[in-house]
């Protein structure tokens, strides 16, 4: 398939040659060598093998010229009369001129065999490479990469410069990040012009076939994704043209899945997005009317009653406003940092994180509410540190215990374990065991245990679950032996812990 | 003489709830409710802390923050909402002396404007170097931690980021400003140390790790030294 460079061509001719040479001068040796026990007949057939041979294994001028050498050196020293180029009598006439037939027409079969052969292992080659460039496109995760793919995989079949590259939207190229850009404007032009005809272009391709290369658009006419170039071609080369089609087609069936994949991707979060922030609306307006009245009426009593009312009294509705305010507060807290969650486009700040400075932070946070320090922590020595988002999990914990000391009396536990490859985080309460009817919408926005009762956090478990999905981690409630309510945060760990060494 | 107090917010209801609590402290309170009428304010006299809200109308304080740190020492508190970790930490590394996530309430704020006007001026004065809280004394100067009475041992570099913590005691210290001065410059990135470090730290002198008493974590910001 690769033409070899000018110098390895010599180098091949004169092995060509010295073999030829040395094929007759074995064929004459063996001929003396038997000479007392063989007839020339069977003389002849040595010259016959050298002949099969050479054509098999050089070029068909080589081998032509075996064919030649061997019929004249059978009558140079077999033929009578020996050591001279004459003939004495016709049936020794006939014997070589059958020779030099019959090594002609072995010369040229052989030759064919070889063709036949080397094209067989081309196509082999070629439909390996297919089949590789296709598993590959399937692991590739970006237009970029395919792109670098095909790239690779022509410049693995083809000899001279490739170009290829992304059609962006507006028509114009878009090359591979790692790869030049400087292209020939009659390269550019050439792969602008094919991606408009939405055809090859080039020689056998039948247009254009003045060029000296080919384009290949990748895609058809409405679904053009790019072109690629392959420079210096052979005109002659038909199943290395449809070789490169195959592959450029290849590219641009994944490139065009892709796309599909990424548009109804693009559709779908947007579609959830719209929902989530219409549910918001709706819910929010509900939710914040109780608390905002209640502060309300607390706030102008104080105002147009407060001489009347005693200072009991007065402290009471001075902790409404307070508790009220608070739970606004979070509420707000929470909604913003769920519609940021469900907003795609905002990535985590992860980093690496101690579980023990999560635990430690949010109890230093609860405790004010927890006068009856309901709340234990277990957090075993020496765990391995998590890669998330520091401020997401404190809001997490803060939520499950928040939930755990509205709705339960009597003690909760926080317990955080590292086994099967994940780190765990629990609260368990003693609470009344949340209703079978409730926990199928117990992470859905705005479902609440309780109505009648204190103040739901709302979305309190809704912002925990899209902070454990947005961690690629698991949140479950379980029934807890014994009565209550286990709440269980599992983030897979990640393989590598970063390097502790001592700087 | 009483105290004076810059106040840069430009949400009326907060403006009036600091200023009237803070002058029943005794506080003249001075009020801006824009980077550019904060910068005119400075100009004409110069307050003895100044408390900057974040998300301003014409500006992020950033600007403000190193406008007053080219010439001055005297201590910046940032009011911030939650989640503005980014911006908040931004303003401490450029200078800020601390800062107050919102909502807070009154005995919050006078404790932090209490440790920061007590750090006022340390890099003339001398540096604090001694610590004392609930059974746990630090003397940088001789370099013994004691827990109740009993001396703590700490490895050099559980030893410096102690230290680092002592000399801005009651103030956050972020992550970039403890790796830096701690581990050196070229390490501001590798939290994962101060994670480990800390957590060394406080098998060692807190009775429950899990709920620390002296080394306070500021989450995604950094950490700070009890001081009540």
């Amino acid at each position: 398939m690769k033409l070899p460079d000018k110098t390895l061509q010599n180098q091949f001719a004169w092995r060509a040659w010295a073999l030829v040479v040395a094929l007759l001068a074995a064929a004459t040796g063996f001929g003396f060598l038997w000479e007392p026990h063989v007839s020339l007949a069977s003389q002849a057939m040595l010259y016959v093998l050298a002949v099969v041979i050479a054509s098999y294994t050089l070029e068909p001028l080589a081998s032509v010229a075996c064919a030649l050498g061997a019929v004249t050196a059978f009558n140079f020293f077999f033929v009578p009369p020996r050591w001279t180029f004459e003939v004495d009598n016709q049936q020794n006439l006939i014997s070589l001129v059958t020779l030099l037939v019959v090594a002609l027409v072995v010369s040229r079969l052989a030759a064919d065999l070889r063709q036949k052969t080397a094209s067989a292992h081309l196509s082999a080659s070629r439909a390996r490479q297919m089949q590789s460039l296709s598993a590959a496109l399937a692991e590739a995760a970006s237009p970029q990469a395919m792109l670098g793919l095909g790239q690779a995989a022509l410049a693995q079949a083809f000899d001279g410069p490739i170009a290829i590259a992304l059609r962006s939207e507006d028509g114009a190229l878009v090359f591979p990040d790692d790869l030049p850009q400087e292209l020939a404007p009659t390269v550019r032009d050439g792969m602008l012009t094919c991606m408009r005809e939405a055809a090859p272009l080039g020689p056998g391709t039948g247009r254009w076939p003045g060029l000296n290369a080919w384009y290949i658009p990748l895609g058809l006419a409405t679904q053009m994704q790019g072109a690629a170039c392959i420079q210096h071609i052979s005109a002659a080369d038909q199943a290395g043209r449809e070789h490169a089609v195959a592959l450029c087609g290849l590219l641009a069936q994944a490139l065009w899945r892709m796309k599909l994949a990424a548009d109804m991707q693009a559709a779908q979060s947007q579609a959830q997005r719209q929902q989530v922030q219409s549910t918001f609306l709706a819910a929010i307006s509900h939710d914040l009317r109780t608390p905002l009245a209640a502060v309300l009426g607390a706030a102008s009593a104080l105002q147009s009653q407060g001489d009347k009312l005693g200072a009991t009294q007065q402290h009471a509705l001075q902790d409404s406003i307070i508790r009220e305010a608070r739970y606004l507060s979070s509420l707000t807290e929470n909604t913003l940092q769920l519609l940021q969650l469900t907003n795609a486009a905002q990535p985590l700040r992860r980093s690496w994180e101690s579980m023990e400075e999560v635990v430690g932070a949010v109890l230093g946070r609860m405790r004010p509410r927890d006068l009856l320090h309901r709340i234990t922590a277990k957090v075993p020595q020496g765990l391995p540190l998590v890669e998330a988002d520091p401020v997401l999990l404190a809001q997490l914990l803060d939520n499950l215990l928040d939930n755990a000391l509205k709705y339960s009396d009597g003690p909760i536990t926080v317990v955080v374990s590292s086994a099967a490859g994940a780190m765990h985080l629990s609260v368990k309460d003693r609470g009344a065991e949340i209703a079978p009817e409730v926990r199928v919408q117990l992470f859905q926005p705005y479902a609440r245990g309780d109505q009648g009762g204190p103040h739901g956090s709302g979305l309190g478990l809704a912002l925990c679950l899209a902070i454990a999905t947005a961690h690629g981690a698991d949140l479950n409630w379980m029934a807890r032996p014994g009565g209550g309510n286990h709440f269980r945060f599992s983030l897979p760990l990640s393989v590598a812990q970063p390097i502790s060494e001592e700087a | 003489m009483s105290l004076h107090l810059l106040l840069v917010e430009d949400d009326r209801e907060i403006r009036t709830m600091v200023q009237t609590s803070l002058s029943v402290e005794g506080f003249e309170v001075q009020t801006a409710v824009s980077l550019s009428e904060a910068r005119a304010l400075l100009q004409h006299r110069l307050p003895d802390v100044v408390l900057l809200d974040l998300g301003l109308p014409d500006g992020d304080g950033l600007e403000l923050v190193l406008h007053i740190r080219k010439q001055h020492t005297l201590p910046i508190l940032i009011i911030s909402a939650r989640h503005q970790e980014a911006q908040k930490i931004t303003l401490l590394d450029a200078g800020a002396d601390d800062y107050l996530a919102k909502p807070f309430s009154v005995g919050e704020l006078m404790a932090r404007i209490r440790v920061a006007l007590r750090h006022r001026g340390t890099s003339l004065a001398a540096a604090v170097t001694e610590h004392a809280l609930d059974g746990l004394n630090i003397d940088l100067g001789l370099r013994t931690i004691r827990l109740h009475g009993e001396p703590v041992h700490l490895t050099p570099t559980e030893f410096k980021l102690l230290a680092r913590l002592v000399r801005s005691a009651g103030r956050v210290v972020t992550h970039r400003q403890l790796l830096a001065d701690v581990w050196g410059a070229e390490f501001t990135e590798h939290t994962h140390y101060l994670r480990l470090y800390m957590g060394q730290l406080r098998a060692k002198i807190e009775r429950d790790p899990a709920e620390p008493r002296h080394l306070l974590t500021e989450t995604g910001v950094g950490y700070r030294l009890a001081v009540t």
